[in-house]
């Protein structure tokens, strides 16, 4: 029953941070004054379970390339489909990814290269666990098949051109019908305005 | 207003079933009276489900929760805007609405070719009867919109809160107007071959509808992806969610369709692979619908999920063996008018344009399907992901932009090496300068710098296309050049209008291209704590944390983090991202919290800020903080790609071509398409 006790927590938190929506850059001032006042360094939030699960502070570390590159391979568990670290820094809800996060941190702590902590994630999870199926055994097939079906649609559309193309006869001109207009530069005499106009009907065809 | 409902859809159930006895008997037969009643039963069939769509909304603007589809998608608190949305935010009102809609454009499509194609449309109605047949079926006996509870509780659950969103109240109608309009196209097929008239005459029928029914599907996925980024958070448009891709496939084997449609009108080639993409692309646009509802594959539109999927498989199985049955019946009768006479030529282009888009669709396709095909084989599971799809898609899609710039300008039966010159030769200087101009300022991603060359390559040649074009008119006319150009447009729309989608297109393919070099951070920041964050141009932002605060809106607990953002030194705005938690008319929470980004959107990139997280609580905020190059021109080359459909297909264009009506001569269809 949020609704009875919130506004006046709301003013108070309002109070306490300095409405800060709306204000330019020199405002932020107004709120460290206003945290100086109430003797509090950092700001409560009225209803703190509002905002999600509450957020561990994110070091450095977190957001380390190396961490980014792992976490972005594999997969939250949670049912999200989005890979762990999209998952954690989005869904605020969620606590899987959090604890994945973790892992990856303590594995890497343990001394393991990027290739070990996926392994160790596989060993764990099985191959669901990376974003896309790992190159190998039948898995090649998931990355081969649409080129095979490249390369059969161009043999088929190929065998069948062969089969359609009739010969023609030598000399025979190419089709004019796509030849490109060339706009007739200074005065234009009767035969290229009637080219001209060939060619306009070419394009308003 | 239940009971109303009810009845209106189990008359509508017995009616279809009338009009397909009818339809297909009245078209065999050639008996007047049976076409005519197939026809009429139609009309009543959309008034009949009008009446339980007003009933629907009556129960869902009234709040009248003892019906379990309103206590399940509504609350007392919901806005009206939202609560109009909420129709369709369940399966039950999804399907309700699929059902009027081909009502809808059933009827439509009867009143406008009255009089016309009288062999095709008994057929047409019965065709379009059975999926409505389906459908209401689905309602009647699985999922009936109007179901009632045992107890009526004093308050609804409310709407999702993802859902309550802009884009999410336009995209789904937009996408099932997509799906649905093409059931226009492939009852028309149908018909044409259960009748046999297969010559152009039902193409020239279905002209418009195809063209709709791709300018549908093609707004609702782009709006899609508008929500998905204004919404989830996750800083991206388009995850390769299975949904997702159900609703790219027949998008893209209507792209296909409409370009070698054009190859059967101007040179009566392609039949059977034109009437296979039409049948292919009705199928498609049932099989996205059971991806949703089955369950079958892991999605974040899992909350669809039930078990209709299956009955959606059925209606799939069947419809594949009506229509490439059909297909197969006939295929002795769609021999080809004309002969190809070199694969340079405009035909062979389009041939090569379609092998590919049918590749993009096979293997997005294949992709979503091939963790099921790993359990099946191997009893493993696997993830296929963005990185997969990007993978094997990016090559093949480079292909096609390549293609987008050769088909029109190629000649058509054989190109001569003076025609690729002339044609060409610009185009070309183009892409190599491009490419060229980007190695030379060091741009590092190889499939960037080539989609930049392509895009520079059609670019140019849609540009050529138009100087040269309004040149010719200007010389031959003496008009201004600004009235040569639009004369130009009015004179082939469908020609221009092409090209104009081809620009949304290369503007679409520029920013894909962008994302090579989107970045993202995670960062905790105390109030008046700042960090800098570097765009791929070598700008600054210097982001500062003002603040969180929190406060009671709508139907809603906000908690808002905001931060003042300077560029380069200069200040930019106040940005501001929440998190809401929704509560009932109660002030009982419901659902969990959900994200509102910031944004700061510029022509060059986005800045994009998440609040991620309170820190134990207090005003410290975690936020995630990403650079997204280049995505006004998702949003802008959407814009300019629905532009240029409707163009195409904007009423008063000159209709079929000469060639596409000669074809039509043979069936009498001159004087009816004509009339």
């Amino acid at each position: 029953m949020w609704r009875r006790s919130a506004p006046s927590l709301v003013a108070l938190a309002l109070a306490t941070a300095g409405g800060l929506a709306a204000q330019a850059p020199r405002d932020s001032a107004v709120a460290a004054a206003a945290r100086a006042r109430t003797g509090d360094s950092l700001g409560r939030l009225a209803v703190p379970e509002a905002a999600g699960r509450p957020a561990a502070a994110a070091t450095a570390r977190d957001d380390a390339a190396l961490v980014q590159a792992i976490e972005h391979q594999i997969r939250c568990t949670c049912g999200c489909n989005l890979d762990v670290f999209t998952c954690r820094t989005t869904d605020f809800t969620c606590t899987t990814s959090p604890a994945m996060h973790q892992l990856v941190l303590a594995r890497l702590d343990s001394g393991l290269t990027e290739a070990q902590v996926l392994a160790s994630f596989q060993r764990q999870y099985g191959e669901m666990i990376f974003m896309a199926p790992p190159k190998r055994g039948f898995n090649w097939a998931a990355y081969v098949m649409p080129y095979v079906g490249l390369a059969v649609g161009l043999g088929l559309v190929t065998a069948v051109a062969r089969r359609l193309i009739r010969a023609r006869a030598a000399g025979a001109g190419a089709e004019t019908a796509g030849a490109p207009v060339e706009p007739a530069a200074g005065g234009a005499s009767p035969e290229e305005l009637e080219k001209l106009k060939r060619e306009l009907e070419r394009f308003e065809a | 207003m239940t009971d109303i409902g009810n009845i209106a859809l189990w008359i509508t159930l017995l009616l279809s079933a009338w009009t397909v006895a009818v339809g297909f008997l009245g078209g065999r037969t050639r008996r007047p009276e049976l076409m005519r009643s197939a026809e009429r039963a139609m009309f009543v069939m959309w008034g009949l489900l009008v009446i339980a769509a007003i009933a629907l909304m009556r129960v869902l603007l009234t709040h009248d929760f003892n019906v379990e589809y309103v206590a399940a998608y509504t609350s007392r608190n919901l806005p009206v805007f939202y609560t109009w949305s909420a129709f369709y935010a369940g399966q039950k009102g999804s399907l309700l609405l699929w059902a009027l809609v081909v009502s809808t454009f059933g009827s439509v499509a009867l009143l406008v070719n009255r009089g016309k194609y009288r062999e095709l449309t008994p057929y047409v109605a019965a065709t379009l009867a059975i999926v409505i047949l389906f459908f209401t079926a689905t309602m009647v006996f699985a999922s009936n919109p109007f179901e009632r509870l045992a107890f009526t509780p004093p308050d609804g659950r409310g709407l999702n809160p993802q859902l309550q969103n802009p884009g999410m109240v336009f995209h789904p109608p937009m996408l099932y107007l997509g799906y649905t309009s093409i059931s226009v196209p492939f009852s028309f097929a149908v018909a044409a071959l259960i009748s046999g008239r297969l010559d152009t005459g039902w193409l020239h029928a279905i002209r418009r509808w195809t063209l709709a029914s791709w300018l549908f599907l093609s707004c609702g996925i782009v709006l899609g992806m508008w929500w998905a980024y204004v919404e989830l958070g996750w800083g991206g448009y388009w995850a390769w969610d299975p949904v997702e891709n159900a609703s790219f496939l027949p998008w893209l084997t209507m792209t296909a369709f409409l370009h070698s449609v054009m190859i059967q009108e101007k040179r009566g080639m392609l039949k059977k692979w034109n009437i296979g993409l039409v049948v292919l692309s009705f199928l498609l646009s049932i099989f996205g619908t059971f991806l949703t509802r089955s369950g079958v594959i892991s999605s974040v539109h899992s909350f669809a999920q039930s078990n209709v999927g299956w009955f959606f498989l059925v209606f799939l199985v069947l419809a594949a063996v009506l229509g490439f049955g059909l297909l197969a019946w006939r295929w002795p009768m769609l021999q080809a008018e004309a002969k190809l006479e070199s694969m340079v030529s405009r035909e062979g282009a389009f041939l090569f344009n379609n092998l590919i888009l049918i590749v993009i669709a096979f293997s997005v396709f294949w992709g979503t399907l091939f963790p099921v095909i790993s359990e099946a084989v191997r009893g493993t599971k696997v993830t296929v992901g963005p990185p997969f799809f990007n993978q094997v898609n990016v090559p093949l899609g480079m292909m096609l932009l390549l293609l987008t710039g050769i088909g029109p300008l190629i000649a058509w039966r054989k190109a001569s090496p003076e025609n690729l010159k002339r044609q060409f030769l610009w185009p070309t200087t183009a892409m190599v300068v491009t490419a060229a101009s980007l190695a030379a300022v060091r741009m590092t991603n190889a499939w960037s710098i080539v989609a930049y060359a392509l895009a520079a390559f059609v670019v140019g040649t849609v540009l050529q296309e138009f100087v040269r074009g309004t040149l010719a008119r200007h010389r031959l006319h003496a008009e201004a050049y600004p009235v040569a150009f639009l004369r130009l447009m009015g004179r082939n729309r469908r020609r221009y209008g092409g090209y104009v989608v081809h620009l949304g297109i290369v503007m679409l393919f520029a920013a894909f291209a962008g994302l090579a070099f989107k970045s993202e951070r995670e960062v905790t920041l105390k109030p008046g704590q700042s960090v800098d964050v570097k765009d791929p141009y070598g700008d600054t932002f210097h982001i500062t944390h003002q603040g969180v605060s929190q406060y009671e809106q709508l139907n809603r607990f906000v908690t808002a983090a905001s931060v003042d953002v300077l560029r380069n030194g200069k200040y930019i705005g106040t940005m501001k991202s929440e998190k809401r938690q929704h509560l009932d008319s109660l002030g009982r929470p419901t659902f969990e919290p959900s994200t509102e980004v910031a944004i700061w959107s510029t022509a060059r990139e986005d800045l994009y800020v998440v609040f991620a997280g309170a820190v134990k609580g207090t005003e410290e905020a975690v936020y995630k903080i990403v650079i997204n190059p280049l995505v006004w021109w998702v949003w802008y080359g959407g814009l300019v790609l629905a532009f240029g459909g409707l163009i195409t297909m904007w009423p008063g264009a000159q209709g079929p071509t000469a060639a596409s009506r000669r074809r039509a001569e043979p069936a009498g269809y001159v004087a009816q398409v004509g009339a």
